[in-house]
């Protein structure tokens, strides 16, 4: 129940900012989604079972499930390189969230390329 | 064998097209119709054992998996087409030699002629539905090249012909994929033989018609006929080989090919005869309309194949072997009639039919050649093309109740109509007053091609009995039943003579009346062509394609990120409609300190969401991040907690560095944009929570996670069961991962050029200075933390890598807190200074180490496999696996994507956008940019 909550305050949180103009809100967005996936993964591993899957010290049959550690340790390195990239082209592209950043670029030009092949 | 050495003796033809050409011009087609000739020559070699009723097969493995073979087979209906391609391509190949001008692309018309015919023979030989679809496919291609060649003004009809034709390509490969899921295999030969099955089963409709489909396209049928006289803008011998006598024979020979499990059918037979004969009609009436020679004959065969069309529709073995012997007749006589045209256009400059007359009085030979062709054409005997009309007539009359007449009068009709327009030829060569004294017969080398077939319309007409065999084992083959065919030229007095007569009367009443007749069809038939319906679907589907387009062509985000968001949303709709009852919860979930978490985290979210201090939202972001760290920790996952606070502090870093050039505050959203973004975020929420609650926790621990707990220890010798899953176990998995990171850190490389220190002119480069400058007194103060800590860091980042496989630590937290000693060490530096750790290097490094590693696991059993062993020195001994030097590579690329970041965040400046945008520079621009280039190249190393 309370992996359930914490997803969805992530996921509310993260795809908010996502839909946000200005590329550094839409990469805390990201950030904020990475969170939730790898809460997701744990808790498909089962959150009933606690103890660090350290076999020295810890006995197997109350170990958690290591296999979801696995895949949400390479994601977060993962979310950190992706969000360093999108951090660098939002760093760089000016006022990436000043009015006209967000002008389109024009349609009737788009098109005339998309039909005169 | 013999097949696949005449396969590939036709197929040397496109090869040497090119180096023939080169030495003998124009003249290269007489070595390479030759050869067509030979490989003619090895197909007739084994004629006689098809005659007997034997097959001939070959075949080679190629894609044993789907049990797709390279089967080639001979029998009687691949006999038929094989001879027409090869034969009627040697004439071609010939005729070129003498039609072509002599500057023309020799090498170029050769080559494709000889690919085509390849594919053309390949595909009649085929006896697997794969090998048969990519060659019908091939065959498309040719054509387009083949048409499309003729400059720009065949560019569009090539395309249209493309489409059209590809289409049935297509609908060929969705039929045959429906057999195969019917009967479990792509040989063609044991699909035919279970012909029963397919006929039976849901699927039969289905094949039926993408059937009908491919050979419609291919075959012009309406109300696809359009693209063939559209396709007459290629050379002359082109439309004779292609357009007249093989390639369009393509659909004609699917329907033949597949007729086992449908003949007799009543929707086959509906559809096959009345699209059929409506094509013949209107082609014949089209045809009669035209004045240019090569258009009339296009519609001409248009109207042909609708003929053959509705003779495969009736199915039966009459009907068949009517179909088959006027594939041939046609073939004949259209051949030699294009290649007359040629002549003519040649020649006399026009191929206006109106401007032939007194033709005979200045070129005998070639009006009277054109005669026979013409007579064959009209069905008069003793033409072959009259006993082809007259069995036709029988096969029609075959069909049940009144539909025999029926079918048979409107076959009349066209016949009459065709009649008609052959005499209008016929009358153009040898009527009339001498028009054109200064013309003259041309050299026997440029008749011959033409006179070969043209004769033989007349003496296979004379001796028809002779193609009996022929055309009995085709029939044989086709629809697997014994059957003999009666072909004869006088069958006595029965219906069928009395119908040709009949056509007879008619034809001649409509050419003596040509002059009201033509009057009454000098106008447009119909108040659309087809070319006019074809643009405008085409064009109605660009405009559907820009509709569909419209929502992402937009240089904002959001446009496109809505998308996944809403559908995760649909899911989860599905997912409340579909999954059933759940399980019971195994164990109790939650403990109460979660909850701290979680409160702790949606106040940290909230405040991210809606502060609009950049710097603000970033140190709420830390605060998210450490607090899901603290949640990993309860959870049980110390690596996971130690990289996620690691990464954390790392992405705070980076993001101060990039801050610092923009504006304090993020601008204001506009509420039509809170609003909806509001209620998205709301409604993706509530589904990933409810997912989370419905699908998770659900069942005991999974059999992998008992296995690598239990086991993980005696088979990796590791006791940190998460580091060995990441290096021993799914090594695959994380090099992978690795190879993400380097990207993305060469993509930052990339995007990011390291300011020089002198460029002043760069509007952003005051900026950082000023911030520099105040901040000198802060930089004093880290400058000497980081020389007391740095070398900490660094023991302790070695220590995490050592100690990894046992206890918490590993490749990545080792590298994370290795990166953090590189921004301690390079951020006091301020901006310009170089970095002594190079990223290349160490990502390059990184990949290096971690394949070598990965491939001492191929010397035991695979790729990544680890190797253990104790590593003793002196009295020093030590387990150790390979997986740590895989680590170690893991570890070089993680400090890498760091180095990269630190440095390029802290003084690159963007390059790819602002090039990327600009026009193509012209020649002095490139010329002036050289110089700077080269500098960047070194800057950039």
């Amino acid at each position: 129940m309370s992996a359930a909550v914490l997803v969805a305050v992530l996921v509310a949180g993260g795809v908010y900012l996502l839909l946000q103009r200005g590329l550094v809100r839409v990469t805390f967005g990201f950030v904020l989604l990475g969170h939730a996936a790898n809460v997701l993964l744990l808790a498909a591993g089962g959150m009933s079972r606690r103890e660090p899957p350290l076999l020295s010290t810890t006995d197997p049959a109350v170990a958690a499930d290591p296999l979801p550690q696995a895949f949400a340790l390479t994601a977060i390195v993962i979310t950190f390189g992706v969000s360093v990239y999108l951090l660098a082209v939002a760093g760089n592209g000016g006022d990436d969230d000043a009015a006209d950043a967000e002008a389109d670029p024009s349609p009737a030009r788009m098109t005339e390329q998309g039909v005169e092949l | 064998m013999a097949l696949a050495i005449a396969l590939l003796v036709l197929a040397s033809t496109a090869v040497l097209a090119h180096p023939l050409s080169n030495r003998l011009g124009r003249d290269a087609g007489y070595p390479l119709g030759a050869l067509f000739l030979v490989s003619l020559g090895l197909i007739a070699f084994d004629a006689p054992t098809v005659l007997d009723g034997g097959a001939v097969e070959f075949e080679r493995q190629w894609i044993p998996a789907l049990d797709v073979a390279f089967r080639l087979h001979l029998d009687g209906l691949s006999l038929l087409f094989a001879i027409l391609v090869l034969g009627v391509g040697a004439l071609i190949m010939s005729y070129c030699a003498r039609y072509l001008s002599v500057e023309y692309d020799h090498g170029r018309l050769y080559l494709l002629l000889g690919a085509f015919a390849t594919a053309m023979l390949g595909l009649v030989l085929a006896a697997d539905m794969v090998l048969l679809f990519v060659f019908f496919e091939l065959t498309t291609l040719a054509s387009f090249f083949l048409i499309g060649g003729q400059g720009l003004g065949s560019a569009k009809p090539a395309t249209r012909a493309f489409v059209i034709t590809a289409t049935g390509g297509l609908s060929l490969l969705a039929a045959v994929a429906l057999i195969v899921s019917v009967v479990g295999t792509t040989d063609l030969t044991e699909a035919l033989e279970r012909s029963e099955e397919i006929a039976a089963s849901p699927q039969g409709p289905w094949i039926a018609g993408l059937l009908i489909l491919a050979a419609f396209t291919k075959s012009a049928q309406l109300p696809f006929h359009f693209w063939l006289p559209d396709a007459m803008v290629a050379l002359t011998p082109v439309s004779a080989y292609l357009h007249a006598a093989t390639l369009v024979k393509a659909g004609i020979y699917v329907l033949l090919r597949f007729s086992p499990p449908f003949a007799g059918m009543p929707g086959w037979t509906i559809v096959l005869v009345s699209v059929g004969l409506a094509t013949s009609l209107v082609g014949a009436v089209f045809a009669l309309q035209q004045h240019d020679l090569k258009a009339l004959l296009a519609y001409s065969t248009v109207s042909q194949l609708g003929w053959i069309v509705a003779l495969i529709g009736v199915g039966t073995t009459a009907a068949l072997a009517v179909a088959a012997l006027h594939t041939f007749a046609h073939a004949l006589f259209k051949a030699t009639l294009f290649m007359l045209v040629g002549i003519i256009d040649r020649e006399a400059g026009s191929r206006d039919i109106r401007e032939l007359q007194g033709l005979y009085k200045v070129m005998p030979v070639t009006a009277t050649l054109t005669a026979l062709a013409a007579l064959s054409m009209a069905g008069m005997p003793p033409f072959l093309g009259f006993v082809s009309k007259e069995e036709a007539y029988s096969a029609f009359l075959e069909l049940p109740g009144p539909w025999g007449w029926v079918v048979a009068g409107i076959a009349v009709v066209s016949a009459a109509v065709t009649f008609a327009y052959s005499f209008r030829i016929l009358h153009g060569a040898f009527g009339g007053g001498k028009a054109q004294a200064s013309l003259y017969e041309p050299h026997w080398s440029f008749l011959l091609p033409a006179a070969v077939p043209a004769v033989a319309g007349l003496v296979f007409g004379l001796a028809v009995g002779s193609l009996n065999p022929l055309v009995s084992r085709t029939v044989q083959d086709t629809l697997m039943v014994e059957t003999d065919a009666d072909l004869a030229l006088w069958h006595g007095f029965e219906p069928a003579l009395y119908l040709s007569m009949v056509t007879i009367a008619l034809g001649v009443t409509l050419f003596l009346l040509r002059a009201p007749v033509g009057r009454a069809l000098d106008r447009p038939l119909l108040p659309f062509t087809g070319v006019q319906v074809y643009e405008a679907s085409y064009a109605g589907v660009q405009r559907l394609g820009d509709l569909v387009g419209r929502s992402t062509r937009s240089g904002a985000l959001a446009p496109h990120l809505v998308w996944p968001v809403l559908s995760v949303g649909a899911l989860a709709v599905v997912g409340v409609l579909f999954v059933g009852e759940l399980p019971v919860p195994v164990a109790p979930l939650t403990r109460t300190g979660d909850w701290l978490v979680v409160a702790l985290v949606a106040v940290g979210v909230l405040g991210t969401v809606v502060t609009r201090n950049r710097l603000g939202a970033v140190s709420m972001l830390g605060v998210v991040g450490f607090l899901v760290a603290v949640w990993f920790l309860i959870s049980g996952g110390v690596d996971l907690a130690l990289t996620q606070t690691l990464v954390e502090v790392l992405t705070v870093v980076v993001a101060v560095l990039v801050l610092r050039r923009l504006p304090r505050r993020f601008a204001p959203a506009p509420r039509r944009r809170v609003v909806p973004a509001a209620a998205l975020a709301v409604g993706a929420g509530l589904a990933a929570g409810l997912a989370v609650l419905a699908l998770t926790g659900r069942r005991e621990p999974s059999p992998a996670s008992e296995v690598l707990l239990n086991q993980g220890e005696e088979l990796t010798g590791g006791t940190n069961v998460v580091n060995t899953i990441l290096v021993d176990f799914r090594g695959l998995d994380t090099f992978g991962e690795i190879l993400v990171l380097a990207v993305a850190a060469i993509g930052l490389l990339a995007l990011l050029r390291r300011d020089a220190p002198a460029d002043a002119s760069s509007p952003d480069a005051t900026a950082p200075d000023a911030v520099a400058d105040t901040a000198a007194g802060d930089r004093t103060i880290l400058a000497v933390a980081s020389r007391v800590l740095v070398p900490v860091i660094v023991v302790i980042s070695v220590l995490l890598l050592w100690r990894g496989h046992n206890e918490p630590g590993g490749g990545f937290i080792a590298a994370l807190v290795g990166g953090l000693g590189v921004a301690l060490v390079q951020i006091p530096r301020g901006a310009g200074a170089r970095s002594r750790l190079k990223a290349v290097p160490l990502l390059s490094a990184g990949i290096t180490i971690a394949v070598l590693a990965g491939l001492l696991g191929l010397l035991r059993d695979s790729f990544l496999q680890p190797l253990k062993g104790d590593l003793v020195i002196g009295s020093f001994s030590q387990s150790f696996t390979t997986s740590l030097i895989f680590d170690i590579g893991v570890y070089l690329v993680v400090v890498g994507l760091v180095v990269a970041a630190v440095d390029r965040l802290a003084n690159g400046r963007v390059v790819a956008a602002a090039e990327a945008t600009q026009v193509p520079p012209s020649a002095a621009d490139l010329a002036s940019m050289e110089e700077p280039t080269g500098e960047r190249a070194v800057v950039r190393r």
